[in-house]
């Protein structure tokens, strides 16, 4: 019985000591990651994320670095909410949280606050929202979006088609996409990437079927071994390098990249430093569309109630060159591209077509040279 | 060839950790404790081993940094099980509980340390385990290309626990005495085997292959640990029972799972398998199905320690 006591005693005073040390180290705690309050824990802005973390290193953390940039320039306070679970009903729990912890600006990073969001815009006129990738609709993809609602899309198959050109240029024959799950941003990411390759296949004198590009969705944003697994059976086969778009997914290729000597482009924001692997990463500004969003609302200049398309003409959308690891690809050619891109010359077929209908396979994407291999 | 060869490695990377942690299992169950906290202490190995490569992956690298980090990834698994133990031998709770609670514990505690750390919820760690090729084994025709490429120490790790812990189970005075206290705890005790202690002991070496496993599973297949191994403590669970609590079998469930973990992700990679018009979803049904259906036949016979999951009291012999 008395040794039973010691060791209760031991544990529970194992417990405390690391609440202390907890304790001992918040104050420390780098503003990047915690926000910042006011003496009565409210909080001007709020970011809510979605499925990722605030450190997801993609979609998630793109987002929430804008917050954190425009809050400490000009000394607002702001904090992020993370919903318990994935469920319209624990979105709408941690949005109340957020107005109830003094939010006047909400920005929720993903298309799946389109229906959250709907159901709220008008019980909260006074607050704003930022919704990211998508739009507040009735469930039916036609806008029906209030006054204190934008929405903010982005051309994203105008840097999947910078990320194709730029492989296939650099030299590469056997591609692979490894999308998240099929959600419109990733398809779009997709069907970009495989048009950009097509192209720049074309301009090499490439022969029809001297591409060829494995493509799936794994249906997850997950780094499981799974996807590891995957990753290295499509490297085992002589893919070449892996567009690995879907936040988390882009760990396990990379991991499988190492182990193979293949390639990596990372999706998002620019992911060079996860790994030696990753030779570009297709890029939209996150970061600078809800830091401008954010300051929209400050110098009154707001225009809300409606969805808007950010893309290379203001250079929302890129790859990133800075970080990159081609040898053969190089600025110039970089440059050459997008000034055509943002001059118009270039037409990518999105997730939709010109009716408005999903395109639902990506085989039925035109493309002259490039031979796709849909893996279910 | 070449195909075969990568089946097989990739099989390892699912095979190796789900083995070590069922015979991690096997041992708490065959002493009479259940310990379905098995998850959680593979979390918590995966958090502090990868932590520790993360910290001296300046001064060391290779290999020994490696072995070095599996033993943490072990003390952190058998002190971490220190809690299940006491609460269900010495406080007799309920086990399913108790083990439900690490569960849970594990990965926010991970997610929180973590946090204070590196201010990420993830723990990055570089990567310098890696063997292409074992020297002069790998070499050998046919098995070496198999067994010897393009592998982690790990796998042969794995191998040695496996044999060791057998042969401990079965063939020691100790394993006897482990499982008699799992079967007829009470028989165990009139002739003077002290039941608390050998359940103290199951507990903590299942946690300590927990943590093993833990950090086996996560550096073979991820860059940084994320608080989650993606429930492959339940499936070591899994490979425990269809394995029916013996070595030998428990050793052929897991190869079996890993096999058929790696067909449902790889499948686009082997001819044949390719082609055929069966989704990747069935492979990756048929193991839990394989299981279900064991379960169904095995159930009148079950070979489950007649006495697991009930605290012991002396009086109520």
């Amino acid at each position: 019985m008395n040794r039973k006591k010691i060791f209760a005693l031991l544990l529970a005073l194992l417990m405390m000591l690391s609440v202390v040390a907890a304790c001992g180290n918040g104050e420390t705690d780098d503003l990047h990651k915690e926000g910042k309050v006011d003496k009565d824990g409210k909080a001007e802005i709020a970011l809510i994320t979605d499925v990722g973390t605030i450190d997801d290193k993609s979609f998630n953390q793109g987002s929430w670095e804008g917050v954190v940039q425009y809050a400490i320039e000009n000394d607002k306070t702001f904090k992020y909410y993370q919903p318990t679970e994935k469920s319209d009903a624990a979105y709408i729990n941690s949005i109340n949280l957020a107005i109830e912890g003094g939010a006047k600006i909400i920005v929720t990073p993903g298309f799946l606050f389109e229906g959250p969001i709907h159901t709220v815009q008008d019980q909260f006129p006074e607050v704003y929202f930022i919704l990211i990738d998508g739009y507040p609709h009735k469930g039916d993809y036609v806008p029906d979006i209030s006054d204190n609602v934008i929405g903010i899309l982005y051309a994203e198959e105008e840097s999947g088609y910078l990320a194709g050109y730029a492989a296939v240029h650099e030299g590469y024959r056997d591609l692979g996409f490894m999308g998240g799950m099929a959600v419109p941003a990733v398809v779009r990411f997709g069907y970009g990437f495989l048009q950009g390759a097509d192209d720049a296949a074309a301009e090499l004198g490439l022969a029809a079927g001297d591409i060829n590009v494995k493509y799936t969705y794994v249906g997850n944003f997950d780094a499981s071994p799974e996807n590891e697994s995957k990753a290295a059976s499509w490297f085992q086969e002589g893919t070449e390098v892996i567009f690995a778009c879907g936040g988390s997914v882009g760990t396990s290729v990379m991991k499988a990249a190492e182990k193979a000597d293949a390639k990596v482009i990372g999706v998002d924001v620019d992911q060079y430093a996860e790994s030696e692997t990753v030779i570009t990463s297709a890029m939209k500004n996150l970061k600078k569309s809800v830091n401008d969003a954010i300051a929209s609302i400050y110098d009154e200049s707001w225009e809300g109630g409606k969805a808007v398309t950010l893309d290379a003409t203001e250079g929302y959308t890129m790859i990133s060159m800075e970080n990159a690891r081609f040898e053969k690809f190089k600025q110039a050619d970089y440059d050459a591209i997008y000034a055509k891109l943002v001059a118009g010359d270039i037409d990518i077929t999105k997730d939709t077509d010109e009716s408005g209908a999903q395109i639902l396979e990506p085989t039925e994407i035109e493309l002259d040279i490039v031979t796709v291999e849909n893996i279910k | 060839m070449t195909t075969i060869a990568f089946i097989v490695q990739q099989t390892m990377i699912f095979s190796i950790p789900l083995l070590i942690v069922a015979m991690g299992g096997m041992y708490s169950e065959r002493s009479g404790v259940i310990n379905i906290g098995l998850d959680g202490g593979m979390i918590m190995g995966a958090f502090t081993g990868t932590l520790f490569i993360n910290m001296m992956q300046g001064n060391i690298s290779g290999q020994g940094l490696f072995i070095l980090a599996l033993l943490v990834a072990g003390l952190t698994g058998f002190i971490f099980t220190a809690l299940h133990a006491f609460a269900s031998i010495n406080l007799k709770a309920n086990q399913v509980i108790s083990g439900t609670a690490m569960n849970m514990f594990a990965p926010a505690f991970a997610v929180f340390a973590a946090r204070l750390v590196f201010g990420t919820q993830q723990v990055p760690f570089r990567d310098t385990f890696f063997i292409r090729k074992v020297p002069l084994l790998g070499d050998i025709p046919i098995i070496g290309s198999l067994f010897f490429r393009n592998a982690y120490i790990s796998t042969y790790i794995g191998f040695l626990i496996f044999f060791v812990a057998w042969f401990i189970i079965q063939r020691t005075p100790f394993g006897l005495r482990l499982r008699a206290c799992g079967e007829h705890p009470g028989a165990a005790d009139t002739v003077g085997i002290d039941v608390q202690r050998m359940r103290w002991a199951g507990t903590l070496i299942s946690g300590f292959l927990a943590g093993i496993g833990g950090l086996a599973f996560v550096v073979p297949t991820s860059t940084e640990s994320n608080a989650t191994v993606y429930g492959y403590g339940f499936l070591a669970l899994a490979v425990m029972i269809f394995g029916q609590w013996r070595s030998p079998k428990i050793l052929g469930a897991a190869f079996f799972f890993g096999l058929m973990k790696t067909i449902a992700s790889a499948y686009s990679a082997i001819p044949g398998i390719k082609t055929l018009p069966i989704p990747a979803t069935v492979y990756k049904m048929i193991p839990y199905i394989a299981t279900l259906i064991v379960l169904i036949f095995m159930s009148k016979r079950s070979q489950a320690p007649a006495a697991e999951g009930i605290p012991y009291e002396k009086t109520g012999r």
